[in-house]
């Protein structure tokens, strides 16, 4: 009985590991992506976003988001905004080009999901959750996600000022397989 | 006299739209900015035209009040207010869709100018000095 009992459970013990490690879908991120960010006297997209999006509807927790945004290509749509944004004032792109986000945890939230993890933003990294949504189309899908953050988090700008200090963020990100 | 300067302020007026169109085309092929969707080449002509006739009716009121000194007056108001006009492009916030926004100032800045020198160049032809 014993001889039967250990090869048995390791082929348990291995069938069982190998379900756990199943890696969630990886999404191919879409062009017409938005990122958009606005406060009070300031608003604007992000053109350059890229990363690795694996998503499983089924199984959040096994999902993974390690995405990041070229800060050189803010548009605000002004000229000398734009040049503002991109000094050492702000996102002082020459120092930090890129905006990073990359999660810890993937968690079900209600009607959609909360992804728990680190964002970075000019050289500052803290932890942060966004909540999303995610709706299959004929050719993917579709994350979107509202959220804000407090600039002065992120030592972008100065205090006060007319820039307001919360920003908000408002994500929309098509994905095929 | 207000015929001959608003004949003057239409006909300069299409110049400086016509000079402008040309410019923004040269401008989109030399540079590969195009701003065809904010500065349309109509929007360039009726802006340009709404300036010479504006100018049209200044002059007339300047010469009338200032007499001799009118033309002056004018001359300068005519330089002083396409200079002022120029912050305009410095501070518009275009669609977010177009790219490099910071090169429609460069190519609207000259175009603010157009009414003027078209003005001050055909002048001569329409009115003659006292």
């Amino acid at each position: 009985m014993n001889k039967l009992l250990y090869p048995l459970a390791a082929v348990l013990i291995l069938t069982g590991s190998a379900f756990t490690f199943i890696a969630a879908q990886t999404w191919q991120i879409s062009d017409g992506y938005s990122i958009a960010f606005s406060s009070d006297d300031a608003s604007g997209i992000f053109k350059g976003f890229k990363g690795t999006v694996a998503f499983d509807e089924q199984n959040p927790a096994a999902s993974k988001f390690d995405v990041t945004i070229d800060v050189a290509t803010i548009n605000t749509g002004n000229g000398l905004q734009n040049k503002h944004a991109k000094s050492d004032e702000w996102f002082d792109v020459a120092k930090y080009p890129q905006i990073r986000f990359t999660s810890q945890k993937i968690v079900k939230a209600g009607n959609g999901y909360q992804v728990m993890g680190d964002l970075e933003i000019h050289g500052v990294k803290k932890p942060a959750t966004i909540p999303f949504s995610f709706k299959k189309t004929a050719t993917g899908g579709a994350f979107a996600g509202t959220f804000t953050v407090n600039r002065n988090d992120f030592r972008l700008g100065k205090p006060g000022g007319d820039v307001g200090e919360q920003i908000k963020l408002d994500i929309s990100v098509p994905v095929t397989k | 006299m207000f015929s001959k300067s608003l004949l003057l302020g239409i006909v300069s007026g299409l110049l400086a739209g016509i000079a402008g169109v040309v410019y923004a085309r040269v401008y989109h092929s030399s540079l590969g900015a195009d701003f065809s969707k904010v500065a349309p080449a109509i929007r360039i002509i009726v802006s340009s035209l709404f300036g010479g006739i504006l100018a049209a009716v200044g002059f007339t009121l300047l010469d009338k009040i200032g007499k001799a000194k009118g033309e002056i007056v004018f001359n300068l108001l005519f330089a002083v207010i396409s200079f002022a006009t120029l912050l305009a492009p410095f501070a518009v916030k275009l669609p977010l869709d177009l790219e490099a926004p910071e090169l429609f100032p460069g190519m609207v800045i000259p175009m603010h100018f157009f009414p003027a020198l078209a003005w001050f160049t055909l002048k001569p032809l329409f009115i003659k000095n006292r």
